[in-house]
């Protein structure tokens, strides 16, 4: 198994640990689906996908699972207060624009939201801006600058920052060191690789 | 009612990847059939043809269900003269999307059509003479009632999918809210649950361009005969609605018709269709004779639509299609999808304007609301309202998909 795969399989299980079996949970950004189809398979939720790509939301489609294509705002915008258990937001942060207006929105469709990203503050990745002077290259940002959407990089302080700076309650939140396996309790925006956050109103 | 199930086992003689050689029959309903407007007739037939064989369980059926000016021969040939196989011959056959190695697969010409099924262009058996505008008003829902007497006949207990485009989808969509608990998947592309304002305006202008031909002569014309011009102009104004600014421009651009040129191939038409002498028998100054490659076209269209359709039945399925409005006849999409027990796949095309990708996700997001299976997917193609029909390897993976 590839480090790439290794990593999605752990952030899947965190994710898992914190959804309720047959909940109505809501995937945006939710690819081929992977996360999704654990869910179904472990935890018996009622899946929706969302996301931008055809060849995705065929891939989900195959895998037996309900998906839709197009724009995650305005999909969430269709639906009233409450309607999913858990909204969740697996490595989709930081390609949004307006991040903020997202969560929002997702934390008035959805009960719960979960959010997973990278850190960025991740001191490998501090190291690689202060002393390479480049933007980070490796198993996790595997793109060329030049050959990367436009990303919004966060740290696990920017996050915490918007969640305070909105009233957001941070009902659960789960720091994983550098290899996104044993939890980082010292100095998480410097040494935790990955974060994932439960979010309530 | 047809005894039709020995027919089933029937093998059609097939090529590999290919439905081949294929037959249509009748199914006779002797029983009355009373139409959502109240009016009943005393019996219908339904022309329809089967593509593979239906399993001992038979729950392997899949229903398309066609468009406006579409028939119940959606695959195969019916002889090895013809020029064309059936409207949906790349999505089914042996190893194709719909695959007919695993799957039954039936398709009916509409009750109100005219490919043979019961019709206004039918006898009445009452008078002897075609019923004309004394048919009953025709809804989707008639349609899909109808079918389901049909699939009754030949002892089908579910239906493992119902698709179709267009008006087909609005009959896909139909099934999954009248027999519920019968079909299993729907498929619905390039439709809506609500006929909108552009669309009435689009289908009234084909209907005026019918009323007001004299020959039309109040629905009462010959088979031969009729508002043959009408129907034509009603065809032509239709088809540039199924395609798109972009697809007419490259297929066409400004491209000028040679002097002296016949408009488009066909063997079948007669010299005097081929002069375009049945659309303006008023011979036009030289101005405007056929200039442009798109005029051309659209009067081939035109002219070869009404060796094939009938005039009445067109007034009629295009008020079907009118009339068709889930939300208004339930209150609301959600009412309308509450008893949907099926998994469901929306398709819409980016350039479709008649039946826009909004009114497809529209349908997929009540269903959504009403707590239901469903996905929504949505291809980028620059063929207007008719790439459901297109020959895309995307597509195929996902119908593919979500049959398997």
């Amino acid at each position: 198994m590839s480090l790439h795969a290794i990593k999605r399989t752990v952030d899947m299980q965190i994710i898992a640990e914190w959804v309720d079996p047959r909940s109505r949970v809501l995937d945006l950004g939710c690819g081929r689906g992977v996360l999704l189809d654990y869910l179904k398979q472990t935890k018996d939720v009622h899946p929706v996908g969302v996301d931008l790509d055809f060849d995705k939301i065929s891939a989900c489609v195959r895998r037996g699972l309900t998906a839709y294509q197009g724009d995650m705002m305005a999909f969430m915008q269709a639906f009233p207060a409450g309607h999913f258990d858990r909204v969740i937001f697996s490595r989709t942060l930081e390609e949004l624009s307006e991040p903020g207006a997202v969560i929002a929105e997702a934390l008035r469709v959805g009960k719960s939201v979960t959010v997973g990203f990278v850190n960025h503050a991740y001191w490998k990745n501090r190291a690689d801006i202060f002393l390479r002077g480049r933007k980070p290259l490796n198993p996790v940002y595997t793109t060329e600058w030049f050959e990367s959407r436009p990303t919004n990089p966060v740290s696990i302080a920017d996050f915490e920052h918007l969640c305070a700076s909105r009233k957001i309650r941070i009902a659960r939140r789960a720091h994983l060191s550098g290899d996104w396996k044993t939890t980082c309790g010292f100095a998480p925006n410097l040494l935790a690789g990955y974060a994932l956050y439960d979010l309530t109103q | 009612m047809n005894d039709a199930d020995d027919d089933l086992l029937v093998n059609t003689r097939s090529e590999p990847g290919e439905v081949g050689l294929v037959e249509a029959r009748d199914f006779v309903a002797g029983t009355p059939f009373t139409f959502d407007n109240g009016q009943t007739l005393p019996g219908f037939t339904l022309r329809y043809e089967t593509y593979g064989r239906l399993n001992a369980a038979r729950d392997n059926a899949i229903l398309i269900c066609h468009a406006l000016s579409g028939d119940h021969h959606c695959a195969g040939i019916h002889s090895l003269n013809d020029r064309k196989p059936g409207w949906w011959n790349n999505l089914i056959g042996p190893g194709k999307a719909v695959d007919t190695n695993t799957f039954f697969v039936l398709c009916a010409n509409v009750i109100g059509g005219c490919q043979g099924s019961t019709g206004p262009s039918s006898l009445d058996p009452r008078t002897g003479r075609p019923y004309g505008i004394t048919f009953p008003a025709v809804t989707i829902r008639d349609m899909v009632r109808t079918q389901k007497l049909l699939l009754d006949s030949l002892g089908i207990q579910s239906l493992y999918a119902a698709i179709g485009g267009s008006m087909g989808g609005m009959q896909v969509l139909q099934w999954g809210i009248e027999y519920p608990s019968f079909v299993k998947r729907l498929l619905a592309m390039a439709t809506t649950a609500r006929e909108g304002a552009q669309a009435i305006a689009f289908n009234e202008v084909g209907r005026q361009a019918i009323i007001q031909d004299p020959e039309w002569n109040n629905g009462y014309y010959p088979k031969s005969g009729g508002p043959r011009v009408g129907l034509a102009i009603a065809r032509m104004m239709a088809h540039i609605t199924y395609l798109s600014d972009a697809s007419m421009d490259r297929k066409f651009g400004r491209k000028a018709v040679a002097a002296h040129h016949k408009p488009a191939p066909a063997a079948a038409m007669d010299v005097s269709e081929l002069s375009m002498e049945g659309i303006d028998p008023v011979a036009p100054p030289a101005a405007f004779n056929v200039q442009f490659e798109v005029e051309s076209y659209l009067r081939y269209q035109g002219q070869s639509f009404i060796n094939r359709f009938d005039a009445n039945s067109y007034l009629y399925i295009t008020r079907a299609l009118d009339q068709f409005d889930l939300a208004a006849a339930h209150g609301s999409l959600e009412n309308a999808f509450a008893k949907v027990e099926a998994a469901t796949l929306v398709v819409g095309f980016t350039s479709d304007w008649l039946f826009p990708p909004d009114q497809n996700r529209a349908i997929a997001l009540a269903l959504l609301r009403a707590g239901k299976r469903v996905s929504y997917a949505e291809l980028s193609t620059d063929l207007g309202h008719d790439s459901f029909l297109l020959e895309s390897p995307q597509l195929y993976d996902l119908v593919r998909g979500f049959l398997n």
